[in-house]
């Protein structure tokens, strides 16, 4: 295969030919040759920098009790590890003894480490169910409990959502940070899926796949079954939420200058009210949590 | 096998890699996975970021056909065999058959997050949990784990 010249002329002399580069004097280069090598991709650099070396910057940084606390909050105490534990640049193994050892030294209580174990142990359970399901993590687990035959849900994402202009502030703004930095809060994330698959009515496969396309933790196994548990394919009950608890939880950040924060938020309601409004079955409503 | 090559995959990006770690010094590869990154079109963030990792192992970078440039790798280097560390992704194990039936393939396991029976339970998360947690807190030589967690907590 031949290279553009700009790399070629990188690659120098002493590469195998077709051998990537591996020097570069800057992260700007390195983004202009990959720009090169993969034409097709769509994006550009992350601010979130791969290595191991960050990885440990990351993992020395935890804290569990904070983290515990604070985790559902956009704004929270969050450890920014799944980008490392989804590329095997830190084992699960290694993050379960850092946090015994943080439990050790800082003398507090195991409650203090039992939520971010309990998460790591989620990461655990979409792995096992992978290598238990195979590709069967992209078919409906359970049929949908929304009332809707699985037929009326679109195949595509609509082009509004994409282009980040569906006039919502805060789903404008999660798409823009997806599509920036290949990261999402995991409330963003559940709270974006939910609108795609019941206030949109798309196919979760379809979000799905837009997740893994920019996720630099995107795992098929942990995205794919959590879209089905916002979805209900994978849950006693499709995943909602209404304006209040996006507000709660972000702190207002993005009502505050939405245009729609007047009148015309779809999300302004409260679970029952929603629950009659985006299902056909009728049950017992519904919570966030 | 004496004079294996290491095949580094995208499960695996750190230096505790067991196959880099069982061969020190043996000639290391990463292919970027041409069919894979063309049919889910990944963005430049996540190719970017596993560049990123990659260029801080010692491990050299192809781009293509994964099981062609194994083996033209294997062959550049004169080597007996492949050493890799089992992945989830049920590509591996579609490409760890062909692989294997061209060279000899050691496929080596990374350490376990929770040492659960391979029938344990599965249909939600709160039955994995109620397994896996009294044994996680075991090993932290904690005791029972603090309190009983909520079913879905997330």
């Amino acid at each position: 295969m031949q290279w553009p010249e700009a790399v070629m002329m990188r690659l120098g002399d002493s590469l195998p030919p077709d051998d990537l580069p591996r020097q570069f004097a800057n992260r700007n280069e390195m983004e202009a040759t990959l720009r090169q090598l993969f034409p097709q991709a769509p994006g550009g650099l992350s601010p979130i920098q791969g290595g191991r070396r960050a990885a440990e910057t990351a993992l020395a940084a935890i804290d569990p009790l904070a983290y515990g606390r604070s985790r559902n909050h956009l704004g929270g105490a969050v450890t920014l590890l799944s980008p490392y534990i989804r590329h095997g640049v830190l084992s699960l193994a290694e993050v379960r003894e850092t946090v015994f050892t943080w439990l050790e030294r800082s003398k507090q209580p195991p409650a203090a480490a039992q939520k971010l174990i309990n998460e790591l142990g989620w990461r655990d359970y979409w792995q096992r169910l992978w290598r238990q399901l195979g590709d069967g993590i992209w078919e409906d687990r359970e049929p949908l409990k929304t009332g809707h035959p699985p037929e009326s849900y679109a195949a595509a994402l609509p082009v509004d959502l994409l282009e980040a202009r569906t006039g919502l502030a805060c789903m404008d703004g999660f798409v823009q940070e997806l599509e920036a930095t290949g990261w999402l809060h995991n409330h963003a994330r559940m709270w974006l899926a939910s609108y795609v698959v019941h206030w949109r009515r798309v196919r979760w496969q379809a979000g799905a796949r837009w997740f893994l396309r920019y996720l630099l933790d995107g795992d098929p196994a942990s995205n794919n079954l959590s879209w089905q548990w916002v979805a209900s394919s994978f849950s006693s009950k499709p995943y909602l939420f209404n304006r209040e608890n996006l507000e709660r939880f972000s702190s207002g950040r993005f009502c505050c200058d939405c245009a729609l924060a007047g009148t015309g938020c779809p999300f302004d309601a409260s679970y029952d009210e929603l629950h009659s409004r985006l299902f056909k079955a009728v049950a017992s409503p519904r919570g966030p949590h | 096998m004496l004079n294996p090559i290491v095949w580094i995959h995208a499960e695996a990006l750190a230096p505790t890699n067991p196959a880099l770690l069982a061969h020190p010094g043996a000639p290391a590869v990463f292919v970027f996975d041409r069919e894979l990154i063309a049919r889910q079109q990944l963005s430049l963030q996540r190719l970017g970021f596993l560049y990123e990792c990659l260029l801080e192992l010692p491990v050299t970078l192809r781009h293509g056909d994964v099981v062609e440039e194994l083996l033209a790798f294997a062959q550049r280097h004169g080597a007996d065999g492949i050493s890799t560390s089992q992945a989830v992704d049920p590509r591996f194990s579609a490409l760890r058959e062909q692989i294997g039936a061209e060279l000899p393939l050691e496929v080596l396991q990374p350490e376990a997050f929770v040492a659960l029976s391979a029938s344990a339970d599965l249909r939600r998360f709160s039955r994995y949990w109620r397994q896996a947690e009294p044994v996680l807190w075991a090993r932290a030589g904690a005791g029972a784990p603090p309190a009983p967690t909520r079913r879905w907590d997330r």
